[in-house]
């Protein structure tokens, strides 16, 4: 039931991925409804896939962030008829979920309800903090591009169906405000639940030393958006340097202790 | 439908085409003039009509019979002109089945200035709701059917597609830095015909044109009291302090060099605090000096940039002419079946009655020199009668029908009343 479940959704997020890719493709533009319509029936599936896991692991947790980055596509579609954002989030989450697929997903043991609830929390909060930092990467990305159509003059398919630059600075500035205290959050109830249901922090030096420097990276970003006001490109820049700083850590991490049993 | 009775559906008028601005301009009936116009061409003899007039046509349509009707309307547009110069040489006639497709073609946008544009469509409902207590009822039909076309076409094809002019391409690119154009502040510079346009269009979107600077402060001054409530009059002199403050700056002015130079819009740049400032050259030779468009967060668009997006959007909307053609001939057939045989149903009618007379007075005098049949026998010469009187119909009823619908029906239908002497013909 999980991998049907999944496999659906994969296929829903393709359908999603070629209709987004279809006016830079010359096939023409399809209609705004049968996107948000492939979107969002394959997140409805992918809830109940995700709601039968164990989030414990690297499978399930790609599979979540996936989810987290199609809600928050579906957000910024209803909210900012943001539609290009798709372009980005529906291949990444069509990549995360076919990678889950290829990890192994089966439904997972239960968690003891005083932990499941703690643990639950803090997964959500840490993976909505990425996909929001992913989004706002995104937008970053799609502002810099328009841009540039803008500023060259170029008024092809980017130009006709990529936001306007103020909607995309808003989503930006948006998603980074809300991601940065998400993720802070998600990684202190991490370690909160690492002291009273395992009686201490087990981390090694270099995951605290590397985290650090992301969080200083992320919060600087947040800090010239909010308090020097940073708008525009060099705002957009801000945002991409603290999101290649989360994705190079992680890597990184991740090169350094190998093994899917862990996100981290 | 009595009404519809040897009745033709005629449009005459003038057009972008076929006629001048000035004279144009001349044609034009605003809406209170209307009613008097269209109660003169009905007392000429025209069963109804409806007046289409914009800026780049005034058209009439009638459901007349023929009569004096249209020489009323060009005796009525001959007066407007008013310089001894004939309406009739600036205009032209579409009958029936042309004049549907006319009508269809105008609704669709086929036949605007700018191909596909959507105002057309706004302009024929509004003509036919004013003109509706004198339409009748075939016009009335033509009007519904032609709004359905115009949405059809617009739906099905993407001849609608793009911003076909430089204005409303203006529009689009200040639509892609600031989203939505609603509470936007916007300058013009100059007192140009396209600045005036582009204006009128950024108006239309909700942005606030609140200041106009010219070298005359009483043109300035006439464009601001046009653009409405909020808008006030500058001097050159005094704009360039306001750079600070604006969104959109529409540059047009007559100036013979680039009036908007680097370093102005550089101090001005200083206050905005990085927000961005759309710059739209529309003067020839340009207002700005080129450079500026390298300025952080400004972007400096000129007319040769708008024509380009333009150019772009109408060639596009032009592929999709032989699909809007194709909606509108479907829809002419399936308007010419619906008025085919609402003009034939009446005249069958008529010649069924008359013959139906005639069988009915030729079986009686029959009949009384035959006074020896039984109820029977005459019973059956009754039927023989009846039966060759449906034989006799058929052919003529069945071809009568299709040629009407083929839009060959009137002669037909004329030659059927001057041979049975079913009422006076068409002239």
């Amino acid at each position: 039931m999980v991998l049907s479940l999944h496999l659906i959704a994969l296929a829903l997020y393709g359908v999603a991925t070629a209709l987004a890719l279809a006016p830079f493709l010359g096939v023409g533009a399809p209609a705004r409804v049968a996107m948000l319509a492939a979107s969002a029936a394959g997140a409805a599936l992918h809830v109940v896939g995700v709601s039968q896991l164990s989030v414990v692991g690297l499978a399930p947790s790609l599979s979540l962030l996936a989810l987290c980055l199609i809600l928050l596509q579906l957000a910024s579609e209803a909210v900012l008829r943001a539609s290009a954002v798709a372009l980005f989030t529906a291949p990444l989450a069509a990549g995360l979920v076919g990678l889950a697929l290829l990890l192994g997903l089966a439904p997972g043991a239960e968690v003891a309800s005083g932990r499941g609830a703690w643990l639950l929390l803090h997964v959500a909060l840490s993976f909505f903090g990425v996909a929001f930092l992913a989004l706002a990467f995104i937008a970053a990305a799609l502002y810099l591009l328009q841009f540039r159509q803008l500023k060259t003059k170029h008024f092809g398919q980017m130009f006709q169906h990529f936001p306007p630059l103020e909607r995309l600075d808003r989503l930006n500035q948006f998603a980074l405000v809300v991601g940065f205290p998400t993720l802070t959050l998600g990684v202190l109830l991490a370690i909160g639940y690492a002291v009273r249901f395992a009686g201490a922090v087990q981390v090694d030096k270099a995951q605290i030393v590397w985290g650090m420097f992301t969080w200083v990276v992320l919060g600087w970003a947040v800090w010239v958006r909010v308090v020097r006001h940073w708008t525009g490109r060099r705002a957009a820049f801000a945002s991409i340097a603290g999101f290649a700083a989360v994705l190079l850590v992680y890597v990184a991490l991740k090169l350094a202790a190998p093994g899917a049993e862990r996100f981290l | 439908m009595s009404a519809s009775e040897s009745v033709s559906i005629t449009v005459l008028g003038v057009n972008h085409v076929t006629a001048p601005l000035e004279v144009r301009e001349r044609f034009w009936l605003p809406g209170h003039e209307v009613p008097a116009a269209l109660q003169r061409v009905l007392a000429a003899g025209a069963q109804g009509g409806v007046v289409l007039s914009t800026c780049n046509r005034t058209e009439f349509y009638l459901a007349d019979r023929g009569n004096g009707a249209p020489a009323a309307v060009w005796a009525l547009l001959t007066e407007r002109l008013g310089d001894g110069r004939a309406a009739a040489d600036f205009g032209y006639v579409r009958r029936d089945r042309d004049a549907v497709r006319h009508l269809y073609r105008v609704s669709a946008g086929l036949d605007s200035m700018i191909l596909g544009e959507s105002q057309i469509q706004g302009q024929v409902k509004e003509a036919w709701e004013l003109s509706r207590p004198h339409a009748g009822p075939v016009l009335h039909r033509l009007f519904q059917s032609a709004l359905a076309v115009g949405s059809r076409v617009r739906t099905e094809t993407g001849v609608g597609m793009g911003n076909a002019s430089a204005p409303s391409a203006a529009v689009a690119i200040a639509g892609k830095i600031f989203g939505d154009l609603a509470g936007r502040e916007a300058l013009i510079l100059g007192a140009g015909d396209m600045a005036e346009l582009a204006a009128a269009c950024l108006v239309s979107e909700g942005v606030r044109v609140s200041l106009v600077a010219n070298r005359t402060y009483e043109r300035a001054r006439a464009i601001a009291e046009q653009l409405g409530a909020g808008s006030r009059a500058l001097t050159l002199d005094e704009a360039w302090e306001h750079f600070s403050g604006v969104d959109i700056v529409i540059c047009s002015t007559a100036a013979p060099h680039a009036i908007v130079t680097w370093q102005r819009v550089a101090n001005a740049l200083a206050a905005r605090r990085r927000r961005p400032l759309c710059i739209l050259d529309l003067a020839v030779p340009r207002d700005v000096e080129p450079a500026v468009g390298q300025l952080e967060n400004v972007f400096l668009y000129d007319i040769d940039d708008l024509q380009a997006v333009a150019a772009a959007a109408a060639a596009q909307r032009r592929s999709e002419i032989p699909h809007a053609e194709h909606i509108v001939d479907q829809e002419v057939e399936e308007f010419w079946t619906w008025y085919g045989g609402l003009a034939v149903v009446p005249v069958l009618r008529d010649f069924r009655r008359r013959l139906e007379a005639v069988r009915a007075a030729e079986l009686e005098r029959a009949l009384k020199h035959l006074p020896d049949l039984t109820p029977a026998e005459r019973e059956q010469v009754e039927h023989l009668s009846e039966a060759l009187l449906n034989k006799f119909l058929h052919q003529p009823t069945v071809a009568l029908k299709a040629a009407a619908q083929d839009g060959r029906g009137y002669a037909l239908l004329d030659a059927l009343r001057r041979l049975f002497g079913l009422e006076t013909p068409r002239e």
